[in-house]
């Protein structure tokens, strides 16, 4: 959370992080603790303080077994329980030893196997010579959970539990301690003697409980430190004889702390403790710390009861905490069922995030947000700049590699942040692939934290015999921080909100990528459909067309002779439609062509099409008597055939729709910023100008064929090969003063053009990359 | 012309076509002709191919001096019976007349690839398709010279 400058150096800290705390071979000497060799229960190490509790010195005891130091019959309980492997069935155990004649100690016996398997009893001295009955657990569990049954929030509840432990074991002070992400802890709940000073709503570094311990406290649900103040005893002989290898006494009760730990207990007046831990979905969640100024002795099975009540009470702690999320969860799988609905509703998902009611601030309760999608932001609230964005992007691309990053102080991390702390000292992001985020951003918010004693003076070292050695803080004064370039923490159900929005949103993306590829698909197949389409028109419906036009023209030829004239005008409408019809099914055809021969795109001489389409009018030029003549035309990027063809029709109207006066046209091209602009200028008999939009229409004519033949295709043909070189064709003209036909061709033709237009229409892809 | 005046027999000429109509106006148009010739038709692709290898009824089938194909045929089309011709060691020697009425660009370039010996488009004007008849009368049976067999 907060950076801790530590006085030290990093590796004397890092010594101390990894300091082996459950091989240390020493154990609290309060206790006995034996090593045994199974079947025999035969003592292979022992804990070097037996006179003081036997009377008996561990070189007399080493290679007995457990029959020999305590009665048989007390031990054949324990070799049964030893037998059906479920050690929870015997601890503890009262055994009596004899010390001097008719002398006994009693001590409560507790059985483990260690991570090497070997079998462990420690003993302690009983204080009361019965088990405390079930009964009296049952009643300490129930009192306290009808009082948590009527508390509403969290701290409340902590409160009781704190409470309930004092009051079974008496402590002086009762601390229960909330570790954060960080692992640094916080004091939120605390019963104490009224004499002493609370360490209630104090922070605690993270160095105070360092992660050996952290994992100890994980496996050993339970530590009692009786006296913080004696001295460790050792175990007799220190290797195991059995492992060769130090005991591991992760599991032990006995074990002795860290001196670290002793001494940072002694700095802080505490002469016993009693740690009872937390655990939630496995992790750590907070210890139950009870601390005493003078020496403290809590039995095994008061120690237990503690470490039922503790979980018990914890359990239903845990299910309150999360009911408590539970409302606030369920708003925000509201939100994001509505930004999903938006999203798919909208033709671009970003509109979806930000254009509506709820939007993605809502989502993660943010201040600003912004979706970086193909190089664009769009941003939401209070973001910081475009230019700010850009960078913070680049750095998010190069620095993060998980599905979702966050941090509720993003200048200690990308230090550039802290020109817009502002409005993003809390970040939140969600990459949606390589390049494109999804971020929400919140405010810089000035807090107080409270520390017990000066984080940064967590440790000190000592020179003692002229090592250097790291030692505990010795003061645990209130030291105040004013903590800045923090936002508010992004809660685990905002962030949960945000990773399952990012689901959604590739689901989207690639939906959409899907549909996209689909369309093209069902394009590619209608375009399939048509081109199969013309070629039926070619064949199969000239057929029988020509049919008819032979037939009667053989009826014709062979039986002229006999027919009358109706009969010889009749023929001749008939063989008049068909060849319409003919003609008409060869100019849809060529309309419905233009665009699947587009693709032959090169540099055209201009020129050359000119005069190919002049030598094919060649006939009706020299019929009409037509004068043409022409500019320099240039070179442009078009598909040659159909240039030709657009000349053709445009001459070929020229010459058709002529007046008296012989036909006099003339051809130019012009150059503007991006494009030829040509033009076929005659001196005909002109356009009313309310046709102008018409005539380009397939079909449409102004005359009647008697007048001028014709399909009323040309123009809607000159028309679609403008359209498919991503040009315009206009007409300007008075009705029997000529007409200008212009047409232009893009510069760099229609394959830059088109580049443009995927570009537009691959948008989304390339947002997606 | 010389050849065919010496062998003295009237030349084969095997038209391939599904539609009677168009038959019937092949025919009418060959009737012009001053040549000897006999007509045999069949109108579908499997008579075709069954036809030219002498299979079946055609056992003792005549050896067509010219074949007039149509693309568009019933159960095998024209484009895989002139792909045959043209593979069969004994066919291929055989000039083939395309006769469509496809103005299909890759009917065209198909046919040549499969070593056609000429395409033509059916007319829609009579006298012009009399003409065309002619023109193959004239030139694939009277001026080319095949090797005869």
């Amino acid at each position: 959370m907060v950076e801790i400058h530590l006085s030290v150096p990093d590796i004397n800290l890092n010594r101390l992080e990894q300091e082996p705390i459950h091989t240390s071979g020493k154990v609290q000497p309060h206790g006995v603790i034996f090593a045994l060799e199974e079947p025999d229960l035969k003592i292979v190490q022992v804990s070097t303080n037996t006179f003081n509790i036997f009377g008996v010195y561990p070189q007399d005891i080493l290679g007995k077994t457990l029959e020999e130091i305590f009665d048989p019959f007390q031990i054949e309980a324990i070799k049964q329980g030893i037998a059906s492997d479920n050690l929870d069935f015997i601890n503890s155990s009262k055994l009596w030893a004899r010390i001097k004649g008719d002398d006994y100690v009693v001590f409560d016996g507790v059985f483990h196997r260690n991570a090497d398997g070997l079998l462990i009893l420690e003993l302690e001295p009983a204080f009361s010579q019965e088990n405390i009955p079930f009964l009296s657990f049952y009643h300490l569990a129930r009192t306290s959970i009808n009082q948590l049954e009527k508390t509403a929030n969290l701290r409340d509840f902590c409160q009781i539990i704190v409470k309930e432990v004092r009051k079974l074991t008496g402590f002086d002070r009762v601390m229960l301690y909330k570790f954060d992400e960080e692992n640094h802890g916080d004091v939120i709940a605390e019963e104490k003697l009224e004499s002493m000073e609370s360490y209630l709503g104090l922070h605690y570094p993270e160095s105070d409980i360092p992660a050996p311990a952290r994992r100890l406290f994980s496996a050993n649900y339970i530590r009692l430190i009786p006296d913080a103040k004696v001295k460790p005893v050792q175990l007799f002989p220190i290797e195991n004889p059995i492992t060769q290898q130090p005991l591991d006494l992760t599991l032990s009760i006995l074990r002795s702390a860290s001196p670290c730990h002793l001494e940072y207990l002694h700095n802080m007046g505490v002469a016993s403790s009693l740690t009872i831990s937390l655990i939630k979905d496995d992790q750590l969640w907070g210890l139950i710390a009870c601390h005493h100024q003078t020496p403290k002795y809590v039995s095994y099975e008061l120690r237990k009861a503690c470490e039922f009540l503790g979980r018990v009470i914890f359990s239903e702690l845990s299910a309150r905490e999360e009911t408590e999320d539970y409302d606030y969860r369920m708003k925000l799988t509201y939100i994001q069922s509505m930004l999903v609905d938006y999203m798919s509703s909208e033709e671009n998902f970003v509109n979806g995030l930000v254009g509506r009611e709820p939007n993605l601030l809502d989502l993660t309760n943010s201040q600003g947000a912004a979706v970086c999608f193909g190089g664009n932001c769009t941003v939401i609230g209070k973001t910081p700049t475009e230019e700010d964005l850009n960078y913070l992007v680049q750095w998010l691309q190069n620095n993060i590699n998980e599905e979702i990053f966050y941090t509720d102080s993003l200048p200690r991390l990308y230090s550039d942040a802290e020109k817009f702390k502002e409005v993003a000292s809390g970040l939140l992001a969600i990459p949606i692939s390589k390049r494109n985020y999804v971020l929400w951003f919140r405010p810089e918010v000035i807090q107080t934290v409270n520390w017990g004693g000066d984080p940064n003076k967590a440790y000190e070292t000592t020179h003692a015999e002229g090592n250097v050695r790291l030692s505990p803080r010795k003061s645990f004064e209130l030291w105040k921080e004013t903590v800045r370039l923090k936002s508010l923490p992004w809660k685990q159900v905002e962030i949960k909100a945000a990773l399952e929005l990012r689901k959604a949103i590739i689901n989207i993306v690639l939906r959409q990528a899907d549909e996209l590829a689909q369309l093209a698909q069902d394009l590619e197949r209608s375009n399939a459909e048509l081109k199969k389409f013309a070629y039926v028109a070619s064949h199969d419906l000239q057929e029988p067309l020509n049919q008819v036009a032979n037939y009667v023209q053989l009826l014709e030829m062979r039986y002229r002779d006999r027919l009358d004239e109706d009969a010889q005008e009749f023929i001749g409408y008939t063989v008049e439609g068909v060849s319409l019809m003919q003609t008409l099914i060869d100019d849809v055809l060529a309309y419905s062509k233009v665009d699947m021969q587009g693709a032959e795109f090169a540099f055209t001489d201009a020129e050359t099409a000119l005069e190919k389409a002049i030598a094919n009018l060649r006939g009706r030029i020299a019929e009409s008597g037509a004068r043409i003549t022409r500019d320099r035309l240039p070179t442009v990027m078009a598909d040659g055939t159909q240039l030709m063809q657009l000349f053709q029709n445009l001459v070929g109207n020229a010459i058709k729709f002529r007046s008296e006066n012989p036909p006099e046209i003339q051809i130019s091209a012009q150059r503007t910023e991006d494009a030829w602009v040509f033009s076929v200028k005659d001196n005909g008999i002109g356009i009313d100008p309310q046709f102008f939009e018409r005539i380009f229409v397939i079909f449409q004519r102004l005359h009647t064929r008697d007048e001028y033949s014709g399909t009323g295709m040309g123009l809607a043909i000159c028309k679609k090969i403008v359209e498919c070189h991503r040009g315009r064709i206009w007409v300007e003209s008075e009705l029997g003063k000529g007409a200008t036909f212009y047409f232009t061709v893009p510069v760099g033709g229609r394959d830059g053009d088109r580049r443009n237009t995927r570009k537009a229409q691959n948008y989304l892809f390339s947002r997606g990359q | 012309m010389a050849i065919a005046e010496i062998q003295g027999r009237p030349k084969t000429i095997f038209l391939v076509e599904d539609n009677k109509a168009d038959i019937r106006l092949i025919e009418e148009a060959f009737k012009n002709s001053a040549m000897p010739h006999r007509m045999v038709t069949v109108r579908t692709g499997t008579d075709a191919m069954a036809y030219l290898r002498r299979e079946g009824e055609y056992a003792n089938a005549q050896r067509p001096d010219l074949i007039l194909l149509d693309l568009n045929l019933p159960r095998k089309d024209g484009r895989e019976i002139l792909a045959e011709i043209k593979s069969d060691p004994n066919l291929r020697r055989i000039p083939v007349v395309v006769l469509t009425t496809s103005r299909n660009e890759d009917d065209i370039f198909h046919s040549y690839d499969s070593n056609v010996n000429c395409y033509i488009t059916k007319s829609r004007n009579l006298e012009e398709l009399f003409k065309i008849v002619k023109g193959i009368e004239e030139f694939w049976l009277q001026t080319v010279i095949l090797p005869s067999e």
